[in-house]
């Protein structure tokens, strides 16, 4: 159930929608796509209104979180059945397999099927069927979902790189916050059917519109404390009469002799960087993490100051105060 | 293993016995040892393809209808097994009604199946009674060698339809819902989705229908004996009947022929049957 969506995307830009599982990102790309059809509203591509247009007839191309290869045909002929139904030349056919098997190293597997590959061979084949279709735009639902982790960061760069080279138009569904920070032109933040907001990735991270974009851009996530608090980062008379609620990421908390004391419930000693899993006197728990390697142990009252200007402070509806 | 010992193994060892012996004796060891005579009675022939020039014509005439039979009824089974799973698949209104609807036939036991029809299509039955409504003569369907053939056919397809449906409908549903919309997404017409889509996918469990539903349609026998007796004439006696009159219902009874029968027809099921086996094996393969 989508509610008010007033989004445009620009060409050739890499949008990615991103928000909790049942927030609408996946509904709402596949009525970009045609597979679903608006309730009510408008969607336009190139300026045409697609709104009753079927799915085929749209331009874009989908990428889909299953994949949705045919299991019963081989590569070349899941790349080539789109192709042939729109009674393309054979001569073209070739040719445009040909591309895109160079461009996504697929070349070797033409004659397997599906089943003879690998999760990342089948999400290039997948990537294929949709680039040789020459789309006014991709569609990509959750692609790498079904990778290993690692794996799943290679194909996060090369999809990149794909982008940077094809120039064309993407929307990337994910609830993977990783994923959209690092392959976004612009992150659209979904909850509950309805955007809370839209903006690039540092602007999300520097800037989150509300709370709950806040809670959800950055890892670990942002601590929110109450005006009182906060009153060991901060004296209330400094912030803003409407403030109710204080947000500070967990980076831009600085050790200090005093200021807030946080007693230490658990240190994540990840040689790069400490994570310290806290909680304050009144009960509410924090985390801050710090580069390098701090001696933090369990049960130690530690104090912290929060970096200047890093302060994130929000009203009681939860909307970002400017001050 | 004692049941199956009981229940399989000793009637068809005694089967075997009978088929030995001659005679209209019942009580096995009354019964004179004949050798292969039995088989040799039902299989000489002057031309296969002519059951008057047999030396057993009945079993003969028994055999080319259930060939006839097999061939029709299959055939049909499939396809409409294939269109109603099709449509059972599909969004309609009150899908689970309909569901419900096309499996019942399957619960009726045979010689209820039988009996419905003979209602429907007897000569004062409810088919006339509507052509008679709408001004036609009234046909006698199960008196017209054609008709009664092919109302064997149509009610034994009635009866069996909703279990292969089922199947297919449950293979149907295996094939994953975003293929098809890949499928719409690459502008595929319906025809074509149903060529290269559907029907691939679902090859293996056709294939299983295919082999079962023959299985069953060469051991036909209780809803048509109860719809036609086997006639007019012997035109809808099948191999079954054949068997089953051989050896306990007609006046000379014989049971060793009867038995024979069974045997050469258990040989076609068995390899029907290995079939099966090896084309469910080569499905769970894949």
């Amino acid at each position: 159930m989508l509610k008010g969506i007033d989004l445009e995307i620009n060409e050739g830009e890499f949008a990615v929608f991103v928000g909790p599982s049942g927030c609408g990102k996946s509904t709402l790309l596949r009525q970009i796509s045609g597979l679903d059809r608006p309730s009510s509203g408008r969607i336009e591509i190139d300026g045409r209104d697609v709104t009753t247009v079927g799915a085929a007839d749209r331009g874009p191309a989908m990428v889909f979180q299953s994949y949705a290869l045919y299991p019963h045909m081989t590569v070349r002929d899941n790349l080539a059945f789109g192709l042939q139904n729109n009674k393309m030349p054979k001569a073209e056919i070739a040719s445009r397999i040909a591309e895109a098997a160079r461009m996504l190293e697929i070349g070797h597997l033409m004659d397997r099927r599906p089943a003879q590959l690998s999760g990342g061979q089948r999400q290039r084949v997948a990537i294929g069927r949709a680039i040789v279709r020459d789309p006014t735009a991709f569609l990509l639902d959750e692609p790498l979902s079904n990778l290993d982790a690692e794996l799943r960061v290679s194909m996060r760069a090369e999809l990149a790189a794909l982008h940077a080279r094809l120039k064309a138009t993407m929307i990337y569904v994910t609830h993977d916050q990783v994923e959209a920070m690092t392959l976004a032109d612009r992150i659209v933040v979904l909850r509950g059917g309805q955007i809370e907001q839209v903006a690039t990735p540092m602007e999300l991270f520097n800037r989150p519109a509300n709370r709950f974009v806040a809670g959800f851009i950055g890892a670990p996530r942002m601590n929110f404390l109450s005006i009182d608090e906060a009153a060991a980062l901060l004296p209330a008379s400094a912030l803003p009469a409407a403030a109710e609620m204080v947000g500070i990421r967990p980076q831009n908390l600085r050790p200090a002799e005093s200021g807030m004391a946080l007693t230490v419930d658990l240190a994540e000693a990840l040689g790069t960087e400490t994570v310290i899993h806290g909680h304050l006197a009144s009960g509410t728990k924090m985390i801050v993490t710090r580069a390098g390697q701090l001696p933090a142990h369990p049960g130690e009252l530690l104090h912290f100051t929060a970096e200047p200007g890093k302060l994130h402070v929000f009203d009681a509806e939860g909307v970002r105060i400017d001050f | 293993m004692l049941v199956f010992t009981l229940f399989v193994i000793v009637p068809l060892g005694i089967n075997i016995a009978y088929s030995t012996t001659g005679g209209t004796d019942l009580f096995l060891p009354a019964r004179s040892y004949v050798g292969g005579d039995n088989f040799g009675r039902l299989l000489s022939c002057a031309d296969h393809l002519t059951p008057a020039t047999c030396r057993d014509d009945l079993f003969w005439v028994a055999v080319w209808n259930t060939v006839r039979f097999v061939l029709l009824q299959v055939v049909v089974l499939v396809i409409v097994a294939m269109a109603t799973a099709l449509i059972l698949n599909s969004k309609i209104r009150a899908r689970g009604f309909w569901r419900a609807v096309f499996f019942f036939p399957v619960l009726l036991s045979p010689v209820v199946v039988g009996l419905i029809w003979k209602w429907i299509f007897q000569r004062q039955g409810l088919l006339n009674y509507v052509l008679f409504q709408f001004g036609a003569d009234p046909v006698n369907w199960l008196n017209d060698r054609a008709w009664a053939f092919f109302a064997s056919v149509g009610v034994s397809v009635w009866a069996h339809v909703g279990f292969y449906a089922l199947i297919l409908l449950a293979g149907l549903q295996a094939i994953p819902r975003d293929i098809y919309e890949a499928a719409e997404l690459d502008r595929t017409s319906p025809a074509r989705v149903f060529r290269r889509i559907t029907l691939p996918l679902l090859w293996p469990n056709l294939l299983v229908v295919i082999v079962l539903a023959l299985i069953r349609a060469v051991q036909v026998f209780d809803e048509v004996y109860v719809l036609t007796g086997g006639g007019p004439g012997t035109s809808t006696m099948y191999l079954t009947q054949y068997i089953y009159e051989t050896g306990f219902a007609s006046v000379l009874r014989n049971p060793g022929v009867a038995s024979a029968a069974s045997l050469l027809m258990g040989g076609v099921l068995v390899v029907l049957t290995l079939v099966q086996l090896g084309l469910t094996r080569w499905r769970d393969r894949k």
